[in-house]
């Protein structure tokens, strides 16, 4: 089911928290090895656990002490004793305490022990700037997360997106890393009853267009739609949500740009080396004669990401958007 | 603390006697050119690891320690070796494909893996603990190391999740004082872990990691309590390290090569398989010819290894097939 048809739905109205637990709570009931760890899930900060302790008991929903390495590496043993963890991290930013247990020994164990075992584990952690709290809550993680090979990572931008892509990670026998942007919680959408799952490396087109191509995931895939609509009269933007940064759908990017001739891609994560660079450089070698003009970016600043009033403007913002839209057309 | 039996003690002495006479072949492939990679010649601190893993059923998971990249622990855990002597000669037949140069990987026999990273393995014996109680099994987790696994933070953590939960995990570390140059005196407050450890409501044991049926009471003592759901153990084994870290390496502690007068004479006379066969000698549980016999079939074993491995062809997959590799279907 497309994103277009998940709009036509009337049913039910979901935030992403509400579908991502209901993604996990139907995943768990389904298969008894699927257990949810993490630092203060059984009440939790944000309410995408809520309530699951009641449901399936405290050996199942397991509070850690705040011990980021140990309960990422406790993820690695269940995991070879083919169990299939969840560990929610609660911030992204606080996956760095367990760099070694995530870049290093869960995302290269499968390659270097000779693909025989693999990792089938879902790490959780919340990300983005906007809610003025500073980078160890808002850092986007997933530059640094691409970086090592054996790891998949994803975000969703809308709830229905949050549920297929939640259920997939589970079901994956890989290590894939969830991302969820925190400054989208209020955002709700249609989730509609019936079992789907939007399998890992499938990017989508969120709106179409023909003069020139948006790629963005997460809360700034709504940046793009805004914008994409403040400014149709003039320039008529295809915007695509990555949803899943590796597998990536370079596919999809390059089918777009040879429609569009201009990419333009909105990434949150800081520019320096990130994911957007990426990109960049593989449409320029797989894409190079579809190109009008050079891709361009825009990303959060070579900066910290700041709290206060600052992070409203250091992320990438609508009129940041639209001044290099507008340039690129003009 | 639980007494041995004479059948016990003799197959404990079996397992060492390979374990020593694997090392020694460990020694001649790296001096000869054939291993790719380092090695961290075990020599005579190999006691502790045959102790460990001499009793572990093969349900039970484990974690080597990297002396002599656990030949001791794999060897009398049951594992086939001669796939992981293959890995560390770059060959197909190595248990990782020849991709590690010094990885285990028994997964049949819950020996999953390995990083170099000091203090990995004690969150996965967490979570090897976890899935045992999740499932109702019986199975324990052996987590070995040294003792400098016990300035990392990450250990520590572990512990803190395992007796507050009860999990059944036996803290196996092998303490030689002595981190790769640094001495565990100039870094760690006190001088046995141990006194570190039952802040945490851990019982434990401090033994002479020389004395091989000393460290294999001290193992059966803790396997028993760890598989009656009491929780976990911590065995701290006082071994030796009478030759350099890494093979090729200088012996220093701090800023200044070890004294090699103490280093011989640790040879001459804590060697702890000496120390077991004259032991066993002396309380008639094996003769002089039996142990000649036990050494034999270990050397047969080692010639065997050597067969193996120079037989099997050497892992060099093009890069595209390897892009094939790191993801799971």
């Amino acid at each position: 089911m497309s994103q277009t048809d998940s709009l036509a739905n009337d049913g039910r109205q979901l935030t992403i928290c509400e579908a991502m637990k209901e993604a996990i709570a139907e995943e768990m009931r389904r298969d008894p090895r699927v257990f949810l760890m993490g630092t203060c899930i059984q009440s939790p900060t944000f309410p995408h656990t809520a309530g699951l302790v009641q449901e399936f008991g405290v050996e199942r929903i397991v509070d850690t002490p705040l011990a980021e390495a140990a309960m990422a590496g406790a993820a690695i043993g269940a995991a070879q004793e083919e169990l299939r963890p969840i560990v929610d991290f609660m911030y992204a930013g606080f996956t760095y305490y367990a760099a070694s247990e995530v870049m290093l020994q869960t995302s290269q164990y499968y390659f270097l022990h000779g693909s025989r075992r693999s990792l089938p584990i879902v790490f959780i952690g919340a990300c983005g700037a906007g809610r003025r709290v500073g980078n160890e809550h808002a850092t986007m993680v997933y530059g640094t997360l691409l970086h090592h090979p054996g790891l998949k990572v994803c975000m969703p931008s809308t709830p229905y997106d949050a549920k297929g892509m939640m259920k997939s990670a589970i079901r994956d026998n890989n290590p894939v890393y969830f991302i969820w942007h925190a400054g989208m919680m209020s955002v709700k959408g249609p989730v509609p009853d019936e079992e789907y799952t939007i399998p890992l490396g499938v990017a989508e087109v969120k709106r179409s267009g023909s003069d020139v191509t948006v790629l963005a995931s997460g809360l700034q895939v709504h940046t793009a739609l805004k914008v994409a609509a403040e400014i149709e009269n003039d320039v008529s933007v295809e915007v695509i949500d990555v949803r899943s940064f590796e597998p990536f759908d370079l596919a999809a990017v390059l089918q777009s740009v040879r429609k569009t001739s201009r990419l333009v891609i909105v990434d949150e994560d800081y520019e320096r080396g990130g994911f957007a660079a990426e990109v960049a450089a593989q449409v320029s070698e797989h894409g190079y004669d579809l190109l009008d003009s050079p891709v361009r970016r825009v990303c959060h600043p070579h900066i910290p990401v700041p709290g206060g009033y600052m992070d409203a403007y250091t992320m990438p913002t609508a009129q940041r958007l639209a001044a290099v839209l507008r340039s690129l057309l003009g | 603390m639980v007494s041995l039996t004479n059948s016990q003690r003799i197959s404990l002495h079996r397992n060492l006697t390979r374990a020593v006479t694997l090392d020694r072949l460990m020694l001649r492939i790296i001096r000869s050119g054939q291993m790719v990679g380092f090695y961290h010649e075990g020599g005579i601190s190999l006691a502790p690891g045959v102790a460990a893993c001499s009793f572990l059923a093969t349900e039970d998971a484990m974690w080597p320690h990297y002396r002599a990249h656990g030949i001791a622990h794999l060897v009398s855990k049951g594992v086939d070796i001669r796939h992981y002597v293959a890995e560390h000669m770059g060959r197909e037949t190595g248990c990782c494909r020849g991709r590690s140069s010094y990885h285990p990987c028994f997964p049949e026999h819950h020996v999953f893996g390995y990083s170099g990273n000091i203090g990995a393995n004690f969150g996965n014996s967490i979570g090897w603990a976890m899935a045992a109680k999740l499932k109702k099994s019986a199975q324990i987790a052996m987590n070995c190391s040294g003792d400098g696994a016990y300035c990392e933070g990450r250990s520590h953590e572990a512990l803190i999740m395992a007796a507050t939960g009860k999990l059944p995990v036996v803290f196996w570390c092998e303490a030689n004082g002595i981190m790769q140059h640094t001495s565990m005196e100039a870094v760690y407050p006190t001088s046995d872990i141990a006194d570190v450890i039952v802040g945490y409501g851990v019982p434990t044991l401090v033994v002479d990691g020389q004395d091989l049926f000393a460290c294999a009471e001290a193992a059966l003592t803790a396997i028993e309590h760890v598989r009656q759901g009491r929780g976990p153990f911590f065995v701290e084994c006082k071994v030796l390290r009478a030759q350099e870290h890494n093979v090729g390496g200088v012996n220093y502690e701090g800023a200044i090569e070890r004294d090699q007068k103490v280093m011989t004479a640790w040879k001459a006379t804590r060697d702890p398989l000496k120390l077991a066969r004259s032991a066993l000698v002396e309380s008639g549980i094996l003769t002089t010819a039996e142990i000649a016999r036990v050494q034999e079939a270990a050397d047969l074993e080692a010639e065997e290894v050597v067969r193996f491995c120079e037989s099997s062809a050497k892992a060099t997959p093009d890069v595209k097939s390897l892009e094939r590799e790191v993801y799971a279907a």
